[in-house]
């Protein structure tokens, strides 16, 4: 009877455990050792899967991936987007939980779509961070919007493949040849207005280094190496001086 | 180019990325189970848990048909296979377009252009792309767990701490990748030899686009055309890009 009605006085407002709070927090801790397991081990595997693709693509075409290309676009890229993954590991992973950071750092569109699906269902249910509810609804909602997203594109998909003809067609090449630039368009009138104090001194230079210099046009990649430097130290000191 | 087209949207390669892509799906259906049955087995209502399932798969659908649209943008250049699969796991649109420009610049190419790619080239900006991203799940794999079992060690701060630098440091990196393009693309329009105005017609026609959804989302709280207003702008600064070619 005692026993009872400690149970009863530990259990959430969401839920009515049959365990007491220590026999949850074992059970909990149990748990989560399995995701971790379970979790490290498809992840390594879909890790092996992703990166076998394009040999596998270039096997079945006689072709494959070009070393130093290789290197220097990767160096290119992970100087800025390593940074990027471990800011968002160390951020995110902890309002995701451990089911939840497993799937959305694998299934990607983390910021656009499986944070505020997780918080959307943290609201929903009435969940607090940390606690065993909120890592099980955390895993619940980005597993249910991974599988949705899935469903949605497969669907997506199998109505383009008969759209290809048009889609290879001539007409639209303009189009496609000029994906970037309305990418950066986009993302540039976003980014360069939420902080127009950051943006205003390297993109002047790298719009006067690209008219005056012909030669910098094609060296973007490069480019953008030293602006990011540039527009990140310029936002450091108005940080520092508590203007951001 | 009809015959890279056809070798990179060929029935083995979506049957390749449709294996990888099933692999996924089941992991996430374990996770989905286990985590179901742990909820029922602390006495989580089971009405909560559905509502969970239920309200997570609605939130998803906008967001989804936004990533679909960015699977017709990168299909034109990169085949929809790849499209499908990269924007399938770990990425996003941004990330996928910026990492295949630069890998198809560290190539040789003078960009992501339909008419210079070729199968070498596909290749290895996919190995780019795939290798470039796996920072996150390289983190999940070998830190996840030593790392959240000391956050949650860890005293709680009190909340209304001023926030640090990291989420400016993010959004100052992006203005430097911006600024990049957009420098590259006005020095490209200067009139001389070799120039080209369509890039910058191209992305002020995306900026503007992307202008009116921020006065609906930002001023008349229209939030939901936050999930398109991306893949929206680009997808109308791309039709102007055919409409201007046909004039």
């Amino acid at each position: 009877m005692k026993n009872e009605t400690a149970k009863n006085e530990n259990s959430s407002p969401l839920t009515k455990s049959p365990l007491s709070e220590e026999e949850k927090a074992q059970f909990f801790a149990e748990f989560n050792n399995g995701l971790h397991r379970i979790g490290r081990v498809l992840l390594i595997v879909a890790v092996i899967m992703l990166v076998s693709v394009p040999f596998a693509v270039g096997a079945i075409n006689g072709v494959m991936p070009e070393g130093k290309a290789f290197i220097s676009g990767f160096a290119k890229v992970g100087i800025i987007y390593i940074p990027v993954a471990i800011v968002e590991f160390l951020v995110y992973s902890p309002m995701l939980g451990v089911g939840g950071s497993y799937l959305s750092f694998l299934t990607g569109n983390l910021t656009n779509m499986k944070i505020p699906c997780a918080m959307n269902a943290r609201d929903i249910a009435g969940t607090q961070v940390g606690t065993p509810e909120n890592e099980i609804v955390s895993t619940l909602s980005v597993a249910t919007s991974a599988i949705c997203t899935t469903l949605v594109i497969v669907a997506g998909v199998i109505l383009l493949v008969p759209l290809q003809p048009v889609l290879q067609s001539e007409v639209l090449l303009p189009a496609f040849n000029n994906v970037v630039p309305a990418l950066f368009g986009a993302l540039g009138l976003k980014y360069f207005t939420r902080s127009p104090q950051i943006a205003f001194i390297p993109v002047l230079l790298m719009t006067l280094l690209c008219v005056f210099v012909p030669a910098a046009i094609s060296q973007t990649s490069l480019l953008m190496i030293p602006c990011g430097g540039l527009a990140l130290l310029i936002g450091y000191v108005l940080f520092k001086k508590g203007k951001l | 180019m009809n015959d890279y087209l056809s070798r990179v949207n060929s029935g083995a390669f979506y049957l390749i990325v449709a294996c990888v892509l099933g692999f996924i799906t089941i992991m996430c259906v374990v996770f989905l189970v286990k985590s179901y049955r742990a909820g029922i087995r602390i006495g989580m209502d089971k009405k909560v848990l559905k509502r969970t399932i239920t309200a997570s798969a609605t939130f998803t659908l906008l967001p989804s048909i936004s990533i679909l649209l960015g699977v017709v943008a990168l299909s034109g250049t990169l085949g929809v296979p790849l499209s499908w699969l990269r924007l399938s796991v770990v990425g996003a649109l941004q990330y996928e377009l910026n990492v295949a420009e630069i890998a198809a610049q560290s190539y040789g190419l003078s960009g992501l252009r339909l008419e210079e790619m070729n199968m070498s080239a596909f290749v290895t900006i996919a190995l780019v792309m795939t290798i470039g991203i796996l920072g996150g799940v390289l983190c999940c794999i070998f830190f996840l767990k030593k790392y959240l079992g000391k956050v949650q060690r860890a005293p709680k701060k009190e909340s209304g701490t001023k926030p640090g630098f990291g989420s400016h440091a993010t959004t100052a990196m992006f203005i430097g990748l911006c600024g990049a393009y957009i420098g590259s693309y006005v020095g490209k329009a200067v009139p001389r030899e070799g120039s080209d105005v369509m890039p910058l017609i191209v992305a002020a026609v995306s900026a503007v686009a992307m202008a009116v959804f921020e006065f609906f989302i930002q001023k008349k709280g229209k939030t939901v055309l936050e999930n398109f207003s991306l893949a929206a702008s680009m997808l109308i600064a791309m039709a102007a890009a055919v409409l201007i070619q046909m004039a």
